[in-house]
């Protein structure tokens, strides 16, 4: 393989894991754009995703059911979460819901450890597998699947969000709560969808990627995070989150394959941190948000 | 003060005291002698972690990070020969201090849940760096070959003598943690707990206050990870993660985080809980490893902060406040 052609390859695995990180900011962003909570469960989202379809998978129905099955059933853990683990607290601070999630993730982990085991799982292609070659480089159509993914989401809800009644609710949900339900909005209703499309969208995620990267029981904690450092970048935004997962894909895949694959992990983290302190400096003498 | 409230002040600690010192006397299994060891290094985190979160308001999530960096490094230190175990442990802990003052100062002006982020995201850093650094650490097999810890010719060998010293560590960092609360830095970071704007219009300089609890914690943590490297005699990168976090959390949170006694309660609860659920449960469950045994304390995480906010310690100061009231209740309506 040439340099360049190195080069490309990289490039094309950076994209395909950044359009994962992207996909699982979109998740962490709609959950906390209306509910200020940062929900650690997302990453967790995304391996019951995988999971869910390898066991569905391992009961003998087809391909198609089981995506649909495992999708369906993180949407209901997702909904789970918020009602019986959110919704009862009495007076929620930032800090109790981050505890209650974070609380949540290691219950969903450690329940799927103990039911599936914890080896590495595999689950089939989902679609025909095809090897194209781009400039030397091998591009395998389940790659093309990941990111025309992550297109098809990008743009399902752009348009959910600007185009129907139900999108520009939560987007006014998200403005302002307040205000949002004097206008007749009820918001309940919102939080709960918001949890159930978080969980929908992170399992499609770790459906996509689980035949490339493979699945186990602890994949959710690192998954999560990368996504959290692509929202967080992005400013919580639908286009800066999407851009900031490719970006983050991209170095990730360069520093991976030419400096150290072990401290790959460590990458995205120290960007999200650095993120933030530069966030503090540039704003400090005027708004202090972050 | 008056003299009687002066005195009432010690009794907490003069039964807990004896509580340490009798107890080796009452059972002589070295298996709960352990334990409880465990429950004192623990105890200090959590201890720490409950200023943070309750007094200062800082959702710090590095604490089992320093708690690593004090026992990988005073581990080192040993393994190798450089320094003397008494006096790496002191080393470390000046080492944590720098790197904490390092990471510190730019972190603490974070908000909320922007610092929980940033923490969070060092912990994983530091996790990582553990396991890549192999040849300094041993990797995930961990770092072996740590001698006992020896102090002025006193050799550290029995659980009793690790009993000892980390109930010695933990009282001192209790004492001197209640002292800084009641001090005039306790107030400050309490007051800017309470409302940032307000105390820095007041002249507090917040983010100093920050640093200096922050730096506290951290050289708490570590003295305790380096007892708990001399004890175990090992380090592994999966003792210091996320499921030590988690753990931790659940700790302050049982105990309360409005007390400085709350984590340390909490921390006795915890550490016992765990033992129990991996000798008896180890039965059903075919791997019985921190991850499962996170599933319990997640629940309990969860039950706890819906149906006892403030923790049993707050739980308890409700119940004397409850049962004072009935009490004057009674009295009056005798007298009448």
């Amino acid at each position: 393989m040439t340099p360049f052609a190195e080069i490309i390859q990289y490039i094309i695995s950076g994209i395909t894991s950044g359009s994962i990180y992207a996909m699982v900011g979109v998740c962490w962003s709609i959950i906390f754009l209306v509910t200020g909570i940062m929900n650690f469960t997302t990453g967790e989202f995304v391996m019951l995703g995988g999971m869910l379809t390898w066991v569905f998978l391992g009961a003998g129905i087809g391909l198609a059911p089981a995506v649909i099955l495992a999708i369906a059933a993180t949407v209901a853990i997702g909904i789970i979460v918020e009602r019986l683990a959110l919704r009862p607290v009495r007076y929620p601070s930032e800090m109790t819901n981050m505890v209650i999630t974070i609380a949540a993730a290691s219950i969903i982990k450690g329940i799927i450890l103990i039911t599936c085991g914890s080896e590495t799982r595999v689950i089939q292609a989902l679609i025909p597998v095809k090897q194209i070659s781009i400039l030397g480089a091998i591009i395998t159509t389940q790659t093309i699947l990941v990111i025309g993914v992550l297109a098809v989401m990008a743009i399902g809800l752009s348009l959910f969000f600007n185009r129907t009644l139900f999108g520009k609710a939560l987007r006014a949900t998200a403005i302002n709560p307040k205000g949002a339900s004097l206008v007749g909005i009820r918001i309940n209703i919102l939080i709960v969808f918001c949890f159930g499309l978080a969980g929908g969208l992170g399992a499609i995620a770790g459906i996509v990627i689980a035949p490339i990267t493979f699945t186990g029981y602890n994949i959710g904690l690192m998954t999560g995070m990368k996504g959290l450092v692509a929202a967080i970048v992005g400013g919580w935004n639908m286009t800066g989150t999407v851009l900031a997962g490719l970006g983050l894909g991209l170095i990730e895949g360069l520093f991976g394959g030419f400096i150290s694959p072990g401290w790959k992990d460590a990458i995205a983290l120290l960007v999200m941190i650095l993120f933030l302190i530069y966030r503090t400096i540039s704003f400090s003498d005027g708004v202090n948000k972050v | 003060m008056k003299a009687s409230n002066k005195f009432q002040v010690y009794i907490p600690w003069m039964i807990l005291v004896a509580i340490v010192i009798f107890l080796p006397v009452i059972i002589s299994s070295s298996y709960m002698i352990s334990i409880m060891a465990f429950v004192a290094l623990y105890g200090v985190l959590a201890i720490g972690m409950g200023i943070l979160m309750g007094q200062a308001g800082l959702f710090s999530l590095v604490q089992p990070t320093w708690f690593g960096f004090g026992a990988y490094i005073a581990g080192i230190l040993a393994a190798r020969g450089l320094v003397p175990p008494g006096i790496g442990i002191i080393v470390s802990a000046v080492f944590v201090a720098l790197i904490a003052y390092i990471i510190g100062a730019p972190i603490l002006r974070l908000r909320g849940l922007y610092l929980a982020c940033a923490t969070f995201g060092i912990l994983i850093i530091a996790q990582i760096s553990f396991v890549q650094l192999g040849e300094l650490t041993g990797g995930h097999s961990g770092l072996l070959g740590i001698p006992p810890l020896t102090i002025g010719g006193f050799v550290f060998k029995s659980d009793l003598h690790y009993y000892f010293l980390s109930w010695a560590l933990c009282i001192c960092c209790l004492m001197f943690c209640s002292n800084v609360i009641n001090s005039r830095v306790g107030r400050a970071i309490r007051a800017s707990h309470d409302s940032e704007t307000a105390s820095s219009s007041l002249g507090v300089n917040i983010p100093k206050y920050r640093l200096q609890i922050f730096i506290l914690t951290s050289v708490m943590a570590s003295l305790a990870g380096s007892v708990f490297c001399f004890y175990l005699r090992f380090a592994a990168p999966s003792i210091f993660g996320f499921h030590l976090l988690v753990e931790l959390m659940l700790m302050a949170v049982i105990g309360g985080v409005g007390n400085v006694w709350g984590p340390l309660l909490g921390s006795f609860i915890i550490t016992w809980l765990q033992e129990i659920l991996r000798a008896y449960l180890g039965h059903f469950f075919p791997v019985m490893t921190g991850e499962v045994t996170a599933v319990f304390f997640g629940v309990f995480i969860i039950l706890v902060l819906i149906y006892m906010p403030r923790g049993l310690v707050g739980w308890v100061e409700q119940i004397f406040r409850l049962g004072r009231r009935i009490y004057e209740h009674i009295k009056s309506s005798v007298a009448q």
